[in-house]
């Protein structure tokens, strides 16, 4: 913290080391009476001063839970961690509940999807700003107020005078996540994760928070970590891109090259997937079949198998690694080639209908119903 | 339907065959304050003058941002909500002076698919007797044999195997059940099908699944669909014709294809530079209009153009005084069934005018009824 933003500035980017190294990181949950259950599965990454780390991925792949972990936010009890989460080099999750509650803030800060269940509903918006101040930047409540103020009107909430009074719920949902913003910066983090931030906001909010984010990334040289599952998000504003599936990385590359060339058939199909609204109307979309409930056990197969659009003999009876090359990497037996791509369709005899093929259907019947085979 | 016409708009369609006509609709709910007397001290103006015409066989998209009103109107269609004002009329027939045995009949004709699959299916009840319930009050299962193809006809026709008929909704995934609750819509032979985000609850991966099946059982059973979501992207993939709504009212109403490509109103070029592309070379060079402020509360709705207090095109004249019509507009490239509410749409299109920058203004959350000591939510919305 006493560092002035010209140093950070200076070390930012590919030349300068990584701030935060995620190692290995297994999450697994473990309730008494029940199978335990693993939700992130050896995810690592690296985060550099002024970058912006996309976790892109559905629903369940993983993505709060790592970010929980690196938080240290995860409850205690019935959840094992393992890997590491190195800060500077050191390890955070060897660190006690006291030690990482004070780095919380400090060094790293966190926005979540629902800005009013992440604020004190009981303490006006100023207070919440002013103590994070105090606490973190040893300042009196008076010399903090100015800045909470200035803080306010960075993040652009109007009238920021009035608002410091203001509780939680008298905010709009954008301005209550301006606010949650306001609070995760007063402590000037180094690393900041944001949790579907935009989620629960409309479009045109959206785009301002974005526009913030940025510009915070920008001027300041944090680094951020940018969780969601919209595409079209990751694609105007994250550097590196980890494309999780099932709590594995199954694909990583930079921006550009990631989009331009997707190799994973599950970033090939998401992307085929997708509306665009600058696309060719009247084109019909390519799904990906079935859901992440028939998705096989990583530990003798690859997971999408079930829904992939090129699966070969291999994937169902065993694990890919995940192979590094350059500034690329992918986890597949069977990447998607430049044939595939510059058809545009995944396969020949891709399922363009809505009928999609053997996956779709309840193989996550928990009865196990042998009659749902006969009906295929 | 067409006997209607003339007392409207002179830029009501007059082509294609109205199966639903909505004219000069608003639905205003009171806002009650009061311990002992419930004493009603305003209104949300949810709904607030629509008119639009939604053609046989067409897919009519409904989209704005979150409580612009697009759910009511969908409702007030259904004559779920009852419309404060205005008229909505079904195939020729005004739908508030039916009742009894005409209304029921009607009803049959008008299905609705919602947003969450889980929370508009009973739990208790197995897929078949949540398709078999309205073929039953409709008089469409006169027999087994004649029931159980039909059940089967409907799984097939939404994807799902015939073994998911003895099985519950919690047993399946999210897309499955937005099929299950596509096939009760299906279920009595509607003529339209209302479906209100019905894609936005459920995984990307998923989304396209739903999206395709609703374009297939249209070509198959020529339902009309008015299709309600926040997401311009997806109205946009699966429209003909869209109604851009702003704070109760229709700002813009064109062809998909040319709102995407002449988008009139200064709202709906905002929204559409905020939809973010999946493609970092688009993103990297696309021009955002970025609007300030949030959407004002719609208990308390601006005066003159609703749009004005974030509008980056407001002038010193007319916006904030006078309400603008929506209305047909002579310019190259946009047709006459192209509709703006803006006063300035042609000097906007021609460049005359340029954007300017706009202070935002603050939006009161505490101002629509509700003790503000009871901690109450920040939006009505919220309390829904
Ligand atoms: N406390 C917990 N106990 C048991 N399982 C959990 C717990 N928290 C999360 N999980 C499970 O871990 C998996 C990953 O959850 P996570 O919240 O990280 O998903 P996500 O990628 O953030 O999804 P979303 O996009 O829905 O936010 C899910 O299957 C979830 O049900
Ligand atoms: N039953 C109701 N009572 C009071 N206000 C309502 C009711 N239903 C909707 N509203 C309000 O009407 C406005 C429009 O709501 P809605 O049609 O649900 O918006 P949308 O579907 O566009 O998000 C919102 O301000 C909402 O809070
Ligand atoms: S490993 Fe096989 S099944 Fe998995 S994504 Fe690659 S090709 Fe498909
Ligand atoms: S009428 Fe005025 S305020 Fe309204 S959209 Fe047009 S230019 Fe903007
Ligand atoms: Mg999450
Ligand atoms: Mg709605």
């Amino acid at each position: 913290m006493t560092e002035t933003i010209e140093n950070i500035q200076t070390r930012r980017g590919e030349d300068a080391g990584p701030l935060l190294s995620v190692r290995d990181l297994k999450v697994t949950f473990q309730r008494s009476g029940e199978q335990p259950f693993v939700a992130v599965d050896g995810v690592s990454f690296d985060v550099r001063p002024g970058q912006t780390v996309g976790l892109v991925g559905e629903s369940g792949c993983g993505k709060s839970v790592t970010s929980l972990a690196i938080m240290g936010l995860l409850p205690e009890r019935g959840v094992k961690i393992e890997g590491e989460v190195l800060y500077n080099g050191q390890d955070l999750l060897k660190l006690s509940r006291n030690q990482m509650r004070d780095r919380r803030g400090a060094d790293l800060g966190m926005i979540f999807q629902d800005p009013l269940s992440s604020l004190n509903p009981v303490v006006p918006i100023g207070i919440q700003v002013t103590e994070v101040l105090e606490r973190h930047r040893g300042l009196s409540r008076k010399a903090a107020t100015p800045i909470a103020r200035e803080m306010l009107e960075k993040v652009g909430i109007p009238d920021p005078n009035r608002r410091l009074t203001d509780y939680p719920h008298q905010l709009s949902g954008g301005m209550r996540q301006r606010a949650l913003i306001a609070i995760a910066l007063a402590a000037q983090p180094r690393v900041l994760i944001a949790d579907e931030p935009t989620t629960a906001l409309d479009v045109t909010i959206q785009a301002q928070i974005l526009a913030l984010l940025k510009e915070l990334v920008e001027d300041t040289g944090t680094a951020l970590i940018m969780i969601t599952h919209d595409l079209g998000v990751v694609a105007g504003l994250v550097d590196r891109v980890n494309v999780l599936y099932a709590g594995k990385i199954v694909e990583r590359g930079n921006r550009h090259e990631l989009f331009a060339e997707p190799r994973h058939p599950y970033t090939w199909g998401l992307l085929n997937s997708i509306p665009r609204l600058d696309g060719t109307r009247g084109q019909k979309l390519t799904p990906i079949p079935g859901s992440v409930s028939d998705n096989l056990p990583w530990a003798s197969a690859c997971a999408f198998a079930p829904r992939c659009s090129q699966p070969i003999e291999v994937c169902r009876e065993q694990q890919p690694e995940l192979v590094e090359e350059g500034t690329r990497a992918l986890r597949c037996f069977n990447p998607i080639d430049d044939e595939v791509r510059s058809g545009r369709t995944p396969d020949a005899q891709a399922p363009t209908s809505t009928q999609p093929r053997d996956a779709a259907y309840p193989t996550d019947d928990p009865k196990g119903d042998p009659t749902m085979e006969e009906s295929r | 339907m067409t006997a209607t016409a003339e007392t409207t708009s002179a830029a009501a369609p007059k082509d294609g065959d109205v199966l639903v006509d909505v004219r000069g609709v608003k639905v205003h709910f009171p806002i009650k304050k009061g311990v002992i007397f419930d004493r009603t001290i305003g209104y949300v103006y949810a709904v607030d003058g629509v008119d639009l015409q939604i053609r046989r066989g067409e897919t009519y998209g409904l989209v704005g941002e979150s409580g612009c009103g697009k759910s009511t109107l969908g409702r007030a269609i259904l004559n779920l909500e009852p419309p404060t004002e205005g008229t909505v009329e079904f195939d020729g027939v005004d739908i508030a002076s039916l009742s009894g045995e005409t209304l029921r009949r009607k009803r049959q004709d008008i299905q609705m698919v919602f947003q969450d699959p889980m929370g508009s299916l009973d739990p208790r009840q197995s897929v078949e007797s949540l398709l078999l319930e309205g073929m039953k009050a409709h008089g469409l299962a006169k027999n087994e044999k004649e029931a159980n193809a039909r059940l089967r006809e409907l799984l097939k026709a939404v994807g799902l195997p015939a073994a998911a008929l003895k099985k519950y909704p919690h047993e399946f995934s999210g897309g499955q059940r937005q099929r299950i609750g596509i096939a009760r819509a299906l279920s009595v032979n509607p003529k339209l099908i209302v479906a209100d985000e019905p894609v936005s609850a459920l995984d990307v991966s998923v989304q396209a699944q739903v999206i395709n099946l609703l374009e297939e059982l249209q070509d198959e059973y020529g339902l009309t669909y008015l299709v309600v979501a926040h997401d311009l992207a997806v109205v946009r993939h699966i429209s003909d014709r869209i109604g851009v709504m702003y704070l109760g009212a229709l700002v813009e109403e064109a062809d998909a294809e040319e709102l995407y490509e002449h988008p009139l109103h200064p709202y709906t070029r905002a929204l559409m530079s905020a939809v973010p592309v999946p493609d970092p070379v688009v993103e990297d060079r696309r021009e955002r209009i970025l609007l300030t402020g949030d959407l004002p509360s719609p208990a308390n709705p601006p005066k003159g153009c609703r749009f004005h207090t974030r509008c980056p095109w407001r002038q010193e004249t007319r916006c904030d005084t006078e309400r603008p019509e929506l209305r047909s507009v002579q310019l190259e490239g946009v047709s006459p069934g192209h509709r703006v509410a803006c006063h300035w749409a042609e000097q906007i299109a021609s460049g005359e005018l340029k954007p300017h920058e706009v202070k935002a203004q603050i939006t009161e959350q505490s101002d629509l009824g509700g003790d503000e000591d009871l901690m109450g939510p920040a939006s009505i919305q919220e309390a829904l």
